[in-house]
């Protein structure tokens, strides 16, 4: 059985439309089973060879293609047709992620949210000499941080929060969740510096836990959990 | 401001879930609060001020349409008080992440619960001001 799927697109390029506009390209025989992702790539093949979008695994690996679907960040590789489409007729919306500036159709321009990132000090660190061999952790220490360590820094959470929206400057939940995988390492040394960052103004105060967060996460990190742990960790002065 | 304009747009596109209503609630109702505080200081502050203008305002305050901005009013108080707390439980406990859905309609259904005997005691004064009752 094959359905008909109407894909209703967020275009916009630059070098020729004044404002964003919504196009409308009806598929005939799409496979319940195809992803979002299957669908963009049928409209780029038979429609219109210019629509732009990311994606590069198509497994839900990369984050590549993290996009407003239905009204909700998803990655587009990881939502089949099936569970947004029931019966054998259907829409689907999709749109660029929220408050990144669109560089054209679903292609936002990352940057920003990098740059929040990296304000967060994103690495390990630690000034102490080696051991002969390596660094001794508990499994129990390893697993404390364990969560934030899978996420893939698709943008999904951070562009799904209105926080973000309001205030671009806001780190966001995916910097807090970097920042928590290594506030929160017993290896590391820079939990402190990490957590006077996140403490500023445009830190984890600006997270009103509105859970936003944590249903768009692709890779299902408890990402409000991990900044309410960021908050207790500032008001508290330590990480453990 | 733009910032501002988009975030109220998206809020009615964006489909979150229970949090993000919670949220828009929570919003909606402590700047609600904080207007009807402003105007309150300002009239009371006329009984010092300007006494005529204040005995005018308490008549006018009266008015069943005042008397249904109160019930308004005591419902926002309500809901931000029992939905700002849960915000500070979860903040608190971030290991509640997993009720925080329960939590959330949970604290809806308190403050209809709660806010019931005030709704019919302060809806029958308003309707006695319009002679219904
Ligand atoms: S294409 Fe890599 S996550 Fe979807």
């Amino acid at each position: 059985m094959t359905m008909k799927v109407t894909m209703r697109i967020r275009r916009f390029d630059p070098e020729k439309d004044a404002k964003p506009y919504w196009a409308e390209y009806t598929l005939e025989a799409v496979d319940p089973t195809d992803r979002v992702l299957d669908l963009l790539h049928q409209v780029r093949g038979r429609f219109d060879g210019s629509l732009a979008f990311r994606r590069s695994c198509a497994h839900g690996v990369c984050g590549s293609d993290a996009m407003r679907i239905n009204g909700v960040n998803r990655l587009a590789c990881k939502v089949l047709v099936n569970t947004i489409v029931k019966g054998d007729e259907g829409k689907i919306q999709v749109e660029p992620l929220l408050g990144l500036p669109v560089i054209k159709d679903l292609v936002v321009d990352m940057e920003p949210f990098f740059e929040n990132y990296r304000s967060v000090m994103p690495y390990f660190v630690n000034d102490e000499p080696p051991p002969a061999r390596e660094r001794i952790q508990t499994p129990e220490q390893r697993t404390r941080f364990d969560d934030p360590t899978k996420c893939i820094l698709c943008a999904a959470c951070t562009t799904s929060c209105p926080s973000f929206w309001a205030n671009g400057t806001y780190v966001g939940p995916a910097a807090i969740v970097q920042a928590h995988r290594f506030i929160f390492d017993s290896r590391d040394r820079a939990a402190r510096d990490r957590l006077a960052v996140l403490s500023q103004e445009n830190g984890v105060w600006r997270c009103r836990t509105i859970f936003n967060c944590t249903t768009a996460c692709p890779r299902d990190i408890k990402v409000t959990q991990v900044i309410a742990e960021v908050k207790n960790a500032i008001s508290r002065g330590r990480a453990d | 401001m733009k910032g501002l304009l988009t975030t109220v747009r998206e809020l009615f596109r964006y489909r979150g879930q229970e949090g993000q209503l919670a949220w828009m609630g929570h919003r909606l109702s402590g700047l609600g609060t904080v207007l009807f505080f402003t105007f309150h200081v300002i009239d009371t502050s006329w009984a010092f001020f300007w006494p005529e203008g204040y005995v005018h305002a308490l008549k006018l305050y009266k008015h069943p349409l005042f008397l249904l901005g109160e019930m308004v009013l005591v419902l926002a108080v309500l809901y931000h008080a029992i939905n700002g707390l849960r915000v500070v439980l979860m903040d608190f406990f971030p290991e509640l992440w997993q009720y925080q859905r329960r939590l959330t309609i949970g604290g809806f259904v308190l403050v209809g619960l709660l806010y019931t005997p005030a709704f019919l005691i302060m809806g029958a004064h308003m309707l006695q001001g319009l002679d219904i009752l």
